[in-house]
């Protein structure tokens, strides 16, 4: 049977590549990336699940699910022109997704499909960093994080519960980690952005009491705490914490290997592992 | 719902290489046929973003205008125009 080997929660800063292409290897962005790949690479993964709010590239006003899984061969992105990021060609496992969504929907998650898709930097910017050479295939799950209504975080730990026990019910034995994708506290071209920059941290204070959570395996508190309004006032991207928070569904209340923030940019990295 | 052809229009800059230039040229006529307000197509023309949020675009979207810097945007401009925003919801 597949089993779930651990998770990991990353940041998708469309800009993080630049600058690391620009500043080199022992940046601190460069180290934390490096510290969740050597973690995915002990995994030996053969298959990841990445759960993902995409910026309205994917998909727009005329049809915005809330929640969807890619279900394809492969796809492509980023469709959103980040610098220093080449256009990658993504495998995937469409019998697998096709799986999972069957499981989800028959559990009461109505998620929408979709079979022709690219994908924003929120997928690929992590990917770069972690698998660039592409060989393990991924499959999205994307949750409505920018547009509200949002969905609840209650919501979306349920969903991340029964992706991930649909994930153990597929009959070949697969190694899959789970992964999160999103920042805590951070508004993107809105009204908070700080002077001079195109992003901001509104809401500090909320980002380092997610990393605490975490750090203490607090999943219960954590949905508790994280209401509409909270991921609202932490930002026009602050739920980008659903993601994880649907990643946590496959983790439960295990403790990580560690989560180290970076506080200036309002997000994390995160481990988990298991088996 | 003619913000719909705002939003619409913000990511067309993104993903049309063509109409970026054309929005670069002359946005007055790169606009021209979309189905605006005059209220709409004047915040727009006058890289307005404050009043464009107001009504209701999305953030994100209006960052490409800076970004590719169209409609007289760059991104000080930009950046001290939405700052003005008074808070505002945005839904769908």
């Amino acid at each position: 049977m597949a089993q779930i080997v651990g998770a990991l929660g990353v940041p998708h800063t469309p800009f993080f590549p630049a600058l690391v292409e620009r500043e080199g290897p022992q940046c601190e962005t460069a180290r934390f990336f490096a510290s969740v790949t050597r973690e995915l690479e002990a995994m030996r993964p053969d298959l990841i699940v990445i759960y993902d709010t995409d910026h309205l590239n994917t998909f727009f006003f005329d049809n915005l699910p809330v929640f969807a899984m890619g279900v394809t061969d492969a796809f492509k992105g980023p469709n959103d022109e980040p610098r220093a990021v080449p256009v990658y060609t993504i495998k995937s496992r469409p019998d697998v997704a096709g799986h999972l969504r069957r499981a989800c929907v028959e559990a009461g998650f109505d998620l929408a499909v979709t079979q022709d898709f690219t994908v924003d930097h929120s997928v690929v910017v992590p990917l770069h960093f972690m698998t660039p050479h592409m060989r393990i295939p991924v499959i999205p799950i994307f949750v409505s994080g920018h547009v509200p209504p949002l969905p609840s975080a209650q919501r979306c730990y349920a969903l991340g519960v029964a992706v991930a026990r649909a994930i153990e019910t597929w009959t070949e034995p697969l190694r899959v980690v789970v992964v999160g994708s999103g920042s805590f506290s951070l508004e993107v071209f809105g009204p908070r952005i700080a002077p001079g920059k195109s992003d901001g941290v509104p809401d500090p204070d909320w980002a380092k009491r997610v990393c605490t959570l975490i750090e203490r395996g607090a999943t219960p508190t954590l949905i508790a705490e994280a209401s509409e309004a909270q991921l609202l006032r932490a930002g026009n991207v602050g739920g980008e914490l659903l993601d994880w928070i649907a990643m946590l569904g496959a983790v439960g209340e295990r403790r990580p290997k560690f989560v180290t923030p970076q506080m200036e940019q309002g997000h994390a990295y995160a481990a988990w592992s298991w088996s | 719902m003619s913000v719909y052809a705002v939003n619409y229009l913000c990511r067309e800059v993104l993903r049309d290489h063509a109409f970026r230039a054309a929005m670069k040229a002359d946005p007055a006529r790169a606009i021209a046929s979309y189905d605006l307000t005059a209220e709409e197509r004047e915040a727009l023309l006058a890289g307005d973003v404050a009043k464009l949020y107001r009504l209701g675009v999305n953030a994100f979207l209006m960052g490409y205008l800076p970004r590719f810097e169209v409609c007289g945007l760059t991104l000080p401009i930009y950046n001290e125009r939405i700052r003005s925003a008074a808070e505002h919801k945005q839904g769908a």
